[in-house]
Formats: structure tokens, C-alpha cells, sequence
């Protein structure tokens, strides 16, 4: 039995195929403009049993395919716990939102606390202020990681926030303590929910802004606690919705 | 689905929504040659307004089509039930205010406080202060005095009389009508759930400026079919749907997104904890007192909206709502910038979840359908842990 996970994100579409437990295959590529038809072409020629949808277009599937659908916290509850068993504590930071979730000692997700409801503080605010900077989004933490001191950037709000990169580079700021700026002022705004969430213990960080190694080493040295970020973080939405999609089979197959 | 009775309510505005049906009876009073008078919130005393020959007309609050207008001289961040109403009566579009002969408001907050101070030359307009300490004797006094001013004021305004013993009449009016739509909540409360939340939102709604006599043949009828509905074994909802128990804000028109967001995703209304819920029908004035006008003071003041501190009494309202309706989870909305509510929203969490052991949500929004996706992710989240 093959069980299908998709992960229809703001900006990028996941797929995870898993069969005895085991990861098959996986594939990536970005929402655009139509996520259904990025779903489709993602899915093309992948073979499975059973799928479960996630994530913003979870709902833009299930019109199309008729397949169970769950929310990303839950997803990424699953995915995590599944990736490591001690997991206690989930920081997804993805295109357009943040999530932490805390799960009790069964795994199961006992509390969660989102950002408010605009991407203030997300993976998309990372890349226009990358862009703003004139960097890739590989070079962005690199250059952050590089600087000496930082820029204070007090706006969340990415609009706020773009003219205030506009305004220290054009009073001369160095670009890379401006990226280092940006960089602690989105830590800032994830620890102050982890801490709400979840005083203590190791963070498992995912989400597509747990690429950023900048990011990740600036949460563990503000939150003074270890961070997990897993081999392929992006994928542990898709991963959980797969999970999701292989015990409902287990479970149908029981009743049979 | 579920199969379809007969709605508690079943007349050619069932079905749509609940103003109309209001609309149609305050045009038959005003034919009838009663005065209205136009209201905003919970405090305004309506034993009083009633007992002067006055009928109540809650003043429309609660749509995005009229913020866009109101934003060209209100803050763009500001409640948007305060902008709404003030966007209705600047492109004369609500016709309650359209009906009202004269508005009463209260200063709950600071938004609404400077909001009427903009439409205070429109029409007889009439500010109560509301004292926020309520429960210090001097709190008592001061709004008993509001209330007798502001029955100076429909007096001058339209001429109108009531006898303390009038208001006394009235007071124990409202008490029936407070204690039977109390007796719609008991059904409400039965599980499985047997009733809509939109049929217990046109209650609500409907009795908020009704008297006792003229609520008395709808109630009736609705508690036969609410028996019945019983007694069939009907159930309302999904078998086995989440309860959710909503708090917070007032919540009506377009805020009603997330009434709707709750059932898409799988849950089953269970108690409006609100202003524009159950809070006006919770508690009585006392009678007999000697004092009508002091009796209201003193219930009015129980209110437990956001603007009073402390508000304990929100808590223990709640305990009570929890034993009573036994929801699953806990869902706050709270209003773009309505502060109190929002800040109050922490101590609810907590007294939810470390209390009561059930899963909690606070949801900040407006009256746009921006953020509907957004509510629907954090809805679901909640009610897949229930």
C-alpha cells in the first residue's frame, strides 16, 4: 500500500509517497499562481493508494480528488513526532504563516499558537526583504551570518518593514548588519510565540525558513534551548499528511 | 445533513436575515404612532425605554459594505462595528437609524465614545456614562442617575411619561421574557444539540428590543417545537459534531463568517456567549425593590462586557455557561482593535483551558472575508484535538 501526503503551501506545493513507513518519493515546486494545477503536475506519473491533502489549497483538492483533508498543524504535528519521537515542540515557519504547536507525551497536539493573520514575520517577509537587499535567498543568511553587528529593524509589517531597509541603506547601513537585522527581528517575533506555547524543551523547527541556518542558529541562541531542524524540513507537512493517509488505511483495513 | 424541521420561528423572514423580521415590527409600532429610539448596546435599559411607550431599535453595527465610507474620516484601525455603524447612518443606509426618532449610546469605549460625539447633531442623541468599577457602591449611584437622566431626556425628546410603578411593570416583563428565552437555552444545551445556532441568533435578536407580551406567543411556540423536536429524538449536526461554545465581541451580519467557518468545519453551535447572544437574558432585575431605577442600575452594571474591570464576572458567567452547555471548545472572536477584549482573551484561555480542560481559540478579525482561510486553518486545527 502506497499513502500519498500533499502539502499545498502559499508559495511552494510538497508531495511524500510512503509505503511500509518507508519515504518513496518525494517532489517540490512552487504554488504560483494556479496551486491546482502545480498540485496536478506534481502528482503526474506518482502512483498511491490513498491520498491526504494539506495545507492552504487543502480544500482546492478535496473539490477536485475527493480526498480526506487535515490542517497543516495537525500535519505537522504527525510528521514530526514521526521524524523524532522525542518531539514536544513544532516552529513551522512557512510561506505565509507561524505556527508552534506543543504536543503532550502521546504525540498528539495539545496546544498551538499562530502569527497574526497577515505573513508579518513569515518566509514571504525573508524573501522581499532578501530581494529589497538585492540578495538570493541562499546568499540572504550567509551575508547575515557574516556581519559583526545588526541593524535594528523594528517593523514586522512587511511593507513597514521594506522602507525601513530603504531607509538604512540609503543612510549608508552596511547590507549585511541590515540582513542580520531582518533576521533577528523574525526570531524575535517566533520565540516570543514559542515561549507562549511552550516554556521549555528542544524546538523541532520546520517550515521552508528552517533552510535559513542563519534563523535557525539565531532561535537557538535567543531561546537558549537545542533546535532540531530535520534533513528535508519543508517536507514534514506533506510527510504527517502521508502518515495521516496510511493509518486511515491500517484503520480500514482493521474494520474489514 | 440533517433532516429539516420546522424553524423555531417560521414566517416569511425565516430564512434571511433576522433585521428584517425586526424591521417589519418597528414599522408596525411606529404606524401604530409609538416613538424608537435607536440603540447600540446591551446597557441601554430597555425596561426603561419600554415603560416610557418607546421602542428600542438595535442601530445597524455589523456590515463591510458600509466601512469604506466610514474610513474617510474614521482610522482605518478601528473596530470595525464602530466604523460599520458609523458608515451606515453617513450614507443613510441603516433603517433603524432611518426609523429612530432619537439614539441612545453609552461609553463602553473610547472608539464608540468620539464615534457619537460625529453623529451627535443628526438626531437627539443621548451619551450615558458608564461607570467601568461596577462593583463599588458609588458605580451603583452613578448609573442610577444616568438612567434617570436619560429618562429626563426621553421625556423632553418625545414627551414621553413612566411612573416608577410603570418601570416596576416593565422590570417584571422583561424578567418573564428574560426567563423564557432562558428556557429556549435549556434546549439548546441538550445533547446531541436540537437547535440552529441561527435559529437561536433570531431569538435572540428578535427579543432584544421586544417586551415580554410581545415575545410571549413567539416563545411559546418555539419551547412546543423545541419539546417536540425533543421528545422526536431529532438531533441538529454531524452525529458526534464537536460543541462550541463562542464568546467574545458581539457578533452578527458579516462577523457571522465564523459561525459559518465552525459548521463548514464540522462543529455544532452550542452557546453565543455575547452581547448579541445570550448576556442580555442571563440575569433579572430585581423586583419590588421600591426602587425600580436603582434595581436596573444594579443589573445593568452585572453586564460582564470587556470595559469593566474587574471583570471576574465573565468568568463565573462563563463556568456557568461551560456546566451548562458542555461544549468541547472554546472559540473567543474578538474585533480588530477592540482592546479590552482582546487583552481580557488571555485570562479566558487560561481560565478555559487550566479550569475547564477544554482546547481554546482566540480569533481577531473584521468584517471582511480576507481572513476566512486563515480562521478556517486555526478552526480546524482546534476541532481536530477535541
Amino acid at each position: 500500500m502506497r499513502a500519498a501526503g500533499l502539502d499545498i503551501g502559499s508559495r511552494t506545493v510538497k508531495l511524500v509517497v510512503i509505503e511500509g513507513g518507508e519515504t518513496v518519493l518525494t517532489r517540490k515546486d512552487l504554488t504560483s499562481h494556479d496551486p491546482l494545477e502545480a498540485a496536478r503536475a506534481l502528482m503526474s506519473g506518482v502512483e498511491y493508494d490513498v491520498i491526504v491533502a494539506t495545507g492552504y489549497g487543502r480544500h482546492l483538492l478535496k473539490g477536485h480528488l475527493d480526498c480526506p483533508v487535515i490542517s497543516e498543524i495537525k500535519a505537522f504535528a504527525l510528521g514530526a513526532k514521526a521524524i523524532q519521537t522525542s518531539c514536544r515542540v513544532v516552529l513551522d515557519i512557512g510561506g505565509q504563516d507561524t505556527k508552534v504547536i506543543s504536543l503532550n507525551e502521546g504525540g498528539e497536539m495539545s496546544k498551538f499558537e499562530m502569527n497574526d493573520k497577515c505573513a508579518a514575520g513569515t518566509g514571504r517577509f525573508l524573501e522581499i526583504m532578501a530581494y529589497a537587499l538585492g540578495y538570493t535567498l541562499e546568499e540572504f543568511p550567509k551575508a547575515a551570518l557574516s556581519a559583526e553587528r545588526s541593524e535594528k529593524i523594528n517593523s514586522m509589517c512587511t511593507v513597514f518593514a521594506e522602507s525601513e531597509v530603504i531607509s538604512l541603506t540609503a543612510k549608508g547601513a552596511a547590507r549585511s548588519e541590515v540582513a542580520l537585522g531582518i533576521h533577528r527581528a523574525i526570531v524575535s517575533r517566533s520565540t516570543a510565540l514559542v515561549r507562549r506555547i511552550a516554556p521549555s524543551g528542544e524546538v523541532f523547527f520546520a517550515g521552508g525558513v528552517a533552510l535559513n541556518r542563519c534563523v535557525e542558529a539565531l532561535l537557538a541562541e535567543d531561546l537558549k534551548r537545542p533546535v532540531f531542524v530535520p534533513p528535508d524540513p519543508q517536507m514534514v507537512g506533506a510527510f504527517g499528511a502521508a502518515l495521516h493517509a496510511d493509518r486511515s488505511i491500517m484503520k480500514g483495513t482493521s474494520h474489514a | 445533513m440533517h433532516e429539516t424541521v420546522e424553524p423555531l420561528i417560521n414566517d416569511e423572514y425565516t430564512g434571511g436575515p433576522p433585521t428584517k423580521r425586526v424591521l417589519a415590527r418597528l414599522q408596525e409600532k411606529r404606524k401604530e404612532g409609538r416613538k424608537v429610539a435607536g440603540v447600540y448596546c446591551g446597557y441601554a435599559p430597555t425596561e426603561l425605554i419600554l415603560a416610557m411607550g418607546i421602542s428600542p431599535a438595535t442601530l445597524c453595527a455589523f456590515s463591510n459594505g458600509t466601512i469604506e465610507a466610514a474610513e474617510t474620516v474614521l482610522p482605518a484601525n478601528l473596530c470595525p462595528l464602530i466604523k460599520s455603524s458609523y458608515g451606515f447612518i453617513i450614507t443613510d443606509t441603516c433603517p433603524f437609524y432611518g426609523l429612530a426618532d432619537a439614539v441612545i449610546g453609552e461609553t463602553t469605549c473610547d472608539g464608540k465614545k468620539k464615534m457619537f460625539e460625529l453623529i451627535t447633531d443628526l438626531k437627539p442623541t443621548w451619551i450615558m456614562d458608564l461607570p467601568q468599577v461596577p462593583d463599588q457602591e458609588e458605580a451603583i449611584t452613578h448609573w442610577t442617575a444616568m438612567i434617570r437622566k436619560l429618562q429626563g431626556f426621553l421625556e423632553t425628546t418625545f414627551g414621553a411619561r413612566a411612573t416608577d410603578d410603570g418601570i416596576e411593570d416593565s422590570i417584571r416583563d422583561i424578567n418573564r421574557r428574560n426567563a423564557m428565552m432562558r428556557e429556549v437555552f435549556e434546549f439548546a444545551a441538550l445533547r446531541p444539540a436540537i437547535v440552529d445556532w441561527r435559529e437561536m441568533y433570531d431569538l435572540t435578536f428578535l427579543a432584544q428590543g421586544s417586551s415580554g407580551k410581545d415575545m410571549e406567543p413567539v416563545l411559546s411556540e418555539a419551547l412546543k417545537k423545541l419539546a417536540k423536536r425533543r421528545d422526536d429524538g431529532y438531533s441538529y449536526g454531524p452525529a458526534g459534531a464537536p460543541r462550541v461554545m463562542v464568546t467574545g465581541c458581539p457578533v452578527g451580519g458579516d462577523a457571522e463568517k465564523v459561525f459559518a467557518i465552525i459548521e463548514e468545519a464540522g462543529g455544532v453551535i452550542v452557546a453565543l456567549d455575547a452581547c448579541s447572544g445570550f448576556k442580555p437574558y442571563m440575569t433579572d432585575t430585581a423586583e419590588g425593590t421600591g426602587d425600580p431605577v436603582r434595581a436596573l442600575a444594579e443589573r445593568y452594571l452585572k453586564i460582564p462586557c470587556s470595559c469593566m474591570t474587574p471583570n471576574a464576572r465573565r468568568l463565573t458567567e462563563m463556568t456557568r455557561l461551560i456546566e451548562k452547555f458542555r461544549p468541547d471548545a472554546v472559540i473567543d472572536v474578538v474585533l480588530q482593535a477592540c482592546h479590552s477584549f482582546n487583552i481580557e482573551s488571555h485570562k479566558v484561555g487560561e481560565h478555559v483551558e487550566k479550569v475547564h480542560g477544554l482546547p481554546f481559540l482566540k480569533i481577531v478579525t473584521d468584517f471582511s472575508l480576507g481572513d476566512v482561510e486563515q480562521i478556517r486553518t486555526r478552526v480546524e486545527a482546534l476541532l481536530e484535538s477535541c
